[in-house]
């Protein structure tokens, strides 16, 4: 991305803003207007809506959670919630980030009515009676109140409004993409410039992430002359150099949201005007990370350190440098490092009247050059003092300043009070990396005492300030990188940039101020802005035991809000040092938790594909009216009507022939001189009773004896099988065969045909017909039994693999073709059925009239309470055979002759009573006995049938079971029914022979 | 009650004082979560055993006690947890009053949204089994669905159009920590020691005895032995060479930026493996399911941000423009039959073993402890816990908490 050309200065500024300079981002020449409730403000291209609000004069930004504060402007980087608006009805947006839209719609949260009176500011005195965690201890006595408690304190939580009518108007496209990378940066100021320049020289793939629009880091705004040059123009050079590179994609407005386990570094780019995209969630696999994410103020602990006009030294610069806005007439400065200072002299020749700076270290610690800059523009600077209270009631008016060692105090009127102390690192993403930080007594930050492998840190974020130092590291940190992902040894390149980086100003020396002094005197003096965590609030955490960081979190509520660890992380854990007398390097920071940047769930759910698998069939059953519901990855016809009892699909099979599409079903060959061992390992049967041209039905167990899937398996050749498996189970059919057979170094082939192959089922007493009338085979009675299989010619020389089977109980034919073929053997039987009424039936007419036949649907009539011979399909089981080690046998030996366990039963709801549904109970009294796994009224029996599962003692023949519903609290219907063996249409299997 | 007008909420005391380590204990609890902290409270409270010291690798609460979404219910599916689960709704009052802690039991109901045929017929199954059992549920359209949870999307538009819901009106919202640090005040007013940064190294046993465990703050010796870790549960027993049927799975879970109140009930879709409800603060605070391997990190993923996201936005599009503030995981410790172990005498005399509740750890504690004080305390396993023992495993005797059958990690 090129730097904005300056605008033409020729015209004045317009209201509220300072003469554009070289490095102002925004374009007067392009107005944007916007409202903030419901009046008209301009802004202008490049701005934000919080720069845009306060060149309008705008101070107070919303309402904080607990007390009702007024919030104004602090960081420009969405450090906190004071600027969280909603925007265009979405809430919660950071105005400090948000780029600001020509039409935009801005409203304050939290308030009633504007910001600037709201009514719940009365609350704000009334803090005593809130001590941290008082809720634990207020609001159950007597617990019956609890509930009204209970809702005024939701009322009075959260801050941005959700409505829950409308979809926000959060469309636009979102993108995906997903890259890989050598050498991932994360930061696009000079030191992750000079990492990916270094790194991309050696050839790799490079991207280089940064969370503003532009590059640059500090550097960006900055006119400070160094070697000649002002350092913007540093960095504008770094950045031509960086755009020229090929081999380096740079991503701005991209926020990191963290990395994680083996380098994945992820996050969210925001799309310009020239982006097809509204957003776009990126995951970027590298193999090396370079972390040169910069620094933020660290917030400075004083009375009302909160009030709209309290900021942090970069946000005051950004807005006048990057933004051309003044961001005060008089301002006041409480800082503790160099470029905070510079920031004041800058501002100064700016306009804006600096009437004192209140240095927080020792006199001489101070830069001597910006030193005699302030001098020179009459600002006295004040070595060893801060502030220790801000005035005013709605905003700052002025200030109070104290030397640190006690002391008398000054005041100022001002209303700008520029406030920190000194810069701490940006943690996160290193924190997310899992390097072990440690606090360092010179630069009284926390640095990485242990970095990850792969994982490097560069920059100002290591205590650097030196333009040079930062880029050396950031070049050092490059090669370094560049090195291990391409394996090479450390070469000469590295050696020279250590060298170079050895030779240059190191870490320069920080400053350790906990606080301003008088501290919480009738005052409140934040250390989280998010929730309103004060400092009294901290104390009062570690009186009440919770003395650590990490519990202090917890119970008072500090780093929890939007803000995360950001503001209040370093502050927190010296202070509480401090609180226990620990020495300072002691002080642990609490655990930083992604998204290091809060990505919305639109963003992340992305284009949203609904991700299913069609049957070759689909779009022809679909003008057949199906309504399809997911089954597994698939998309299925469950209905071909309105009517969910399918009574004519049901009728026309069992009268007729219907034809359902039943490709999903697990298709599988299997073959090799060990292809019998192995499937006498998993089946649960007797498989040397295989015979080419028949079909033999079978089942796999589990450990545990739990069936785990039926299906039927033909002898095809030697040592050559072909099996199918439940819909369900056939991604996990290959998987569970080599898991079962590992140890045994068998050589067998297996091979998944479940997508390759389509299947269709013609079942009904004309199904034979039908099936006659497209292929020359023989397919009666006599040349084609029932259980055969083999191949047939069908239509103009399709080969099909044909079955017998008889799962819903009629005669039925089963129908293998390639999937290709599918449609064609579709259109060619219900062309040739057509004149018998030939129709398709779906999952719940098979459902039902396998039902009726009593064959069981694995998950339907069993469970994780009983195995195969609980269900009644002991019969299958080869109980001789213990050489194959069948996967079950043991479980099911040891179950078999149990007491008290589940059996699967029949029945027969006696007659008079409405119908009961699945899932009704068996109950004997009070005492719950079993359920019903399926029940249905049966058109061909005339009665209502049903399968149970119930304790052993009531699954004899004849007994009578209880049935019992109650879908809703005092609604209990009950009846009664007759257990009969599960087998109620055509018990002989006469109509599967036919 | 009589209204006694106090100011007591201003008055700043530490909840429990930090004891000195004695080399010999009564009892020796390992677990400084809900579990442990429960068991340790029953056995000072109920049964006047003083003697009792829990012991926490970290700080108390730090495993899955303070890492899951708080959600309580009792609608399980087996009439023996549905009663356990029942009497520990209960108990969250009662723990309110005897603490004088407020739990912030928010009794905001809980929606489960079905979205088969088959997760419709296993509602019914629930609805009548909770009823006959006293336990308030039912089923619901998806109509009535959508006007408890405002924003559902209950047209054919997702991929798992909602079919019906379970509602169960006794369930809701406790507030996690409050309840870990609410039973250590209980416990410690009563005596008990509990030792935070105490890391169990191993135990010692002397024949068919448990004598002690080696920590990292010495040998502490003790009569009776509870492992009540968690996570780590299956760790620890190990290190007397006892395995569980237990797999530690990673469990994620994450909130959003705090908003108004709008959802007023949990509700969870085992579909979209997502459950998720509005905390007292504001936030969406949603969890997700396992990981799929067996590990013992509490490493959130990059992957269930977005899986979490895809889920949400899917179930109810009102939600696409908030914005994720927080991720984290903890562990679930899952059985087979998703049933936990509350077991006594387990090969030796004294150890006593409560573990296994997967994603079921935070709504079962109080009660959980309280029975397992009773075993502890006479040695006679209570009635209620007969359903819980470790023996059903061997004997293929699942618990039927879950229909499916279950698979974790491997395939055994």
């Amino acid at each position: 991305m090129a730097m904005s050309e300056a605008p033409s200065a020729e015209r004045s500024p317009p209201p509220g803003r300072l003469p554009p300079g070289p490095t102002c981002r925004v374009d007067f020449s392009r107005p944007l207007d916007f409202t903030f409730l419901g009046r008209g403000v301009r802004g202008f291209a490049g701005d934000t809506v919080a720069s845009a609000l306060y060149a309008a004069g705008v101070r107070t930004f919303g309402r904080s959670l607990k007390y009702h504060r007024p919030r104004g402007l602090y960081s420009m980087e969405g450090e906190s919630s004071n600027t969280f608006m909603a925007i265009d009805g979405v809430p919660n947006e950071c105005a400090e980030t948000t780029r600001l839209r020509a039409g935009m719609s801005v409203r304050a949260q939290n308030v009633r009515g504007d910001p600037r009176t709201d009514f719940f500011g009365l609350i704000d005195p009334f803090d005593r009676l809130m001590p941290a965690g008082f809720y634990y201890r207020l609001f159950h006595r007597p617990y019956g109140l609890w509930p009204l408690f209970q809702n005024g304190l939701r009322r009075m939580a959260g801050t941005g409004v959700l409505d829950t009518q409308h979809d926000h108007g959060r469309d636009g496209l979102r993108a995906e993409r997903y890259m890989n990378a050598e050498v991932a940066i994360v930061g696009g100021g000079a030191a992750g410039m000079s990492a990916a320049l270094a790194a991309a020289e050696s050839g790799l793939r490079v991207c280089l992430f940064e969370r503003r629009p532009w590059l640059g880091g500090h550097l960006a705004w900055r006119v400070r002359d160094f070697e000649g040059e002002p350092l913007h123009a540093r960095a504008e050079a770094l950045a031509r150099r960086l755009r020229a590179a090929e081999n380096v994609k740079v991503f701005t407005n991209s926020p990191v949201t963290g990395v994680w386990g083996e380098n994945l570094v992820t996050g969210f780019t925001i799309g310009t005007e020239d982006d097809p995209f509204r957003e776009c969630h990126w995951e970027c696999r590298a193999a090396t990370v370079v972390v040169a994410a910069g620094c933020m103020d660290r917030p400075l602990v004083f009375n009302h350190n909160d009030r709209p006009g309290v900021m942090q030294a970069g946000a005051a610069w950004r807005l006048a440098r990057t933004c051309a806005v003044r961001p005060g007439w008089a301002a006041v400065f409480s800082v503790a490092d160099d470029q905070s200072l510079e920031a004041a002299v800058d501002l100064s020749d700016l306009g804006v009247e600096v009437r004192g700076v209140a240095d927080a270290r020792e006199a001489g610690r101070q830069d001597p050059e910006l030193v005699a800059a302030l001098e020179k523009r009459g600002i006295p600077l004040l070595p060893g003092w801060a502030v220790s209270r801000a005035m005013g009631r709605r905003r700052v008016r002025a200030c109070e300043l104290r030397p640190l060692d006690g002391g008398g105090s000054s005041h100022f009127q001002c209303d700008l009070l520029v406030a920190n102390g000194g810069m701490q690192p940006r943690i996160g993403v290193l924190a997310t990396a899992k390097a072990r930080l440690a606090y360092c007594t010179h630069t009284h930050t926390y640095q990485p005492a242990e970095l990850p492998p792969g994982v490097f840190a560069a920059g100002s974020m290591t205590g650097l300030r030196d333009p040079r130092s930062i880029e050396g590291s950031g070049r050092l940190a490059g090669c370094r990188a560049a090195d291990l992902a391409s394996g090479a040894a450390s070469d000469r390149r590295t050696d020279t940039a250590r060298r170079d980086a050895d030779a240059l100003p190191g870490p320069v020396a920080g400053c350790d101020i906990r606080h301003g002094s008088g501290i919480g005197r009738g005052a409140k003096a934040f250390v989280d802005l998010d929730e309103d965590g004060t400092y009294k609030n901290v104390k009062e955490s570690a009186a009440q035991g919770f003395d650590v960081p990490e519990l202090a979190k917890r119970f008072g509520g500090f780093g929890l809000g939007p803000g995360q660890y950001r503001v209040t992380g370093q502050n927190l854990a010296m202070i509480m040092a401090d609180l226990r007398g620990d020495p300072i390097e002691t002080a642990t920071p609490t655990t930083v938790r992604p998204p290091l940047a809060p990505p919305s769930l639109a963003t992340l759910a992305g284009p949203g594909h609904d991700v299913h698998k069609r049957t070759p069939l689909h779009a022809e059953q679909a003008a057949h009216g199906a309504v399809f519901r997911r089954a597994g990855p698939w998309q299925r016809a469950r209905y071909f009507s309105d009517d969910v009892t399918c009574r004519a699909e049901i009728r026309n099979v069992r009268n007729n022939v219907g034809i359902l599409d039943s490709s999903p079903l697990g298709k599988f060959r299997i073959f090799g001189p060990d292809a019998l061992n192995a499937l006498q390992r998993v089946y649960i049967s007797d498989m040397r009773k295989t015979r080419p041209g028949r079909c033999k039905y079978s089942a796999m167990c589990n450990d545990m004896g739990h069936l785990l899937d039926d299906g039927v398996i033909v002898e095809e050749g030697e040592d050559d099988y072909y099996f199918t498996t439940s819909s369900g189970r056939a991604g996990a059919t290959v998987e569970w065969f080599r898991f079962h057979t590992r140890h045994d170094g068998w050589d067998y082939n297996l091979v998944n045909l479940t997508d390759v192959l389509g299947s269709l089922n013609i079942a009904g007493p004309n199904a034979r017909k039908v099936l006659q009338r497209v292929t020359t085979d023989d397919v009666t009675n006599e040349a084609f039994p029932y259980m055969a299989c083999r191949p047939i010619t069908v239509g103009d020389g399709v080969r099909a693999r044909c079955l017998r089977l008889g799962f819903v109980g009629e005669l039925s034919y089963e129908l293998h073709v390639p999937s290709s073929y599918s449609r064609y053997l579709w259109d060619l039987l219900m062309e040739a059925g057509a004149d018998l009424g030939i129709r398709p039936f779906g999952l719940e007419a098979q459902y039902c009239l396998r039902a009726e036949k009593g064959h069981i649907i694995i998950g339907a009539e069993s469970e994780a309470r009983v195995t195969l011979t609980d269900i009644g399909m002991g019969w299958m089981w080869d109980r001789k055979d213990t050489a194959s080690k069948k996967v079950g046998a043991p479980a099911l030996r040891a179950c078999e002759k149990q007491p008290g366990r589940m059996k699967l039963v029949g029945f027969r709801v006696d007659e008079g009573q409405g119908s009961p549904r699945d899932g009704a109970l068996v109950v004997d009294g009070a005492e719950i006995v079993g359920y019903v796994c399926t029940t249905r009224r049966s058109e061909a029996l005339g009665w209502q049938y049903g399968m149970a599962l119930v304790c052993d003692g009531h699954a004899a023949k004849g007994a009578t079971l209880s049935l019992q519903e109650e879908h809703k609290p005092g609604k209990r219907a009950t009846f009664s029914a007759t257990a009969i063996p599960p087998h109620f249409y055509d018990p002989r299997g006469t109509r599967l022979r036919a | 009650m009589t209204v006694k007008p106090s100011f007591n909420w201003l008055r700043l005391r530490r909840l429990w004082r930090p004891a000195p380590v004695r080399r010999h204990y009564d009892v020796v609890i390992i677990g400084g979560g809900i579990h442990g902290l429960a068991t340790a409270y029953y056995l000072a409270r109920a049964h006047g055993i003083r003697d009792v010291a829990v012991l926490e690798s970290h700080y108390i609460g730090f495993g899955g006690s303070g890492r899951n979404t708080a959600i309580v219910r009792a609608n399980q599916r087996t009439p023996e947890n549905v009663r356990l689960y029942d009497e520990g709704l209960k108990l969250w009052r009662t723990l309110t009053d005897e603490l004088d802690f407020n739990l912030m039991f928010f009794n905001c109901g809980t929606l489960m949204l079905g979205h088969s045929e088959a997760a419709v017929d296993g509602y019914r199954m629930l609805a009548s089994t909770h009823n006959l059992l006293g336990v308030k549920s039912e089923v619901l359209d998806p109509l009535q669905c959508a006007e408890l949870i405002p924003g559902l999307d209950i047209s054919d538009r997702p991929a798992f159009p909602i079919q019906a819901g379970l509602y169960h009106p006794p369930g809701g919202v406790v507030r996690h920590d409050a309840v870990v640090w609410g039973l250590a005040k209980g416990a410690a007013a009563h005596g008990v020691h509990i030792h935070q940064g105490c890391e169990v190294q191993g135990i010692d046993t002397d024949g068919s005895r448990v004598t002690g465990v080696r920590t990292s703050l010495g040998t502490i010796r003790c009569n009776r032995l509870g492992i009540m870790a968690g996570g780590y549960s299956t760790a620890v027993a190990a290190m007397v060479g006892i395995e569980l049927p237990i797999h530690p799975l990673t469990i994620q879970a994450m909130v959003t930026h705090p908003l108004k109140p709008f959802l007023h009930h949990v509700f969870s879709s085992g579909a979209y493996h997502v459950y998720a409800n509005q905390t007292l603060k504001g936030e969406i605070a949603t969890g997700a399911h396992m990981d799929p391997q067996v590990n013992y990190t509490n490493d959130a993923t990059a992957y269930y941000l977005k899986h979490q996201a895809e889920a949400l936005v899917d179930l109810m599009p009102v939600l696409r423009g908030v914005r994720f503030m927080r991720i984290w995981a903890g562990l679930a410790d899952m059985t087979p039959d998703m049933a936990p172990i509350m077991e006594g005498h387990l090969r030796y005399d004294d150890l006593y073993l409560d573990a296994g509740w997967g994603y079921f750890g935070f709504k079962s504690g109080p009660v959980a402890g309280k029975y397992m004080a009773d075993y502890m305390a006479t040695g006679e396993r209570p009635e209620i816990l007969e359903a819980f023992q470790l023996k059903r495993f061997l004997e293929g005797r699942y618990s039927g908490e879950t229909a499916a059958v279950m698979k974790y990690g491997h395939w055994d």
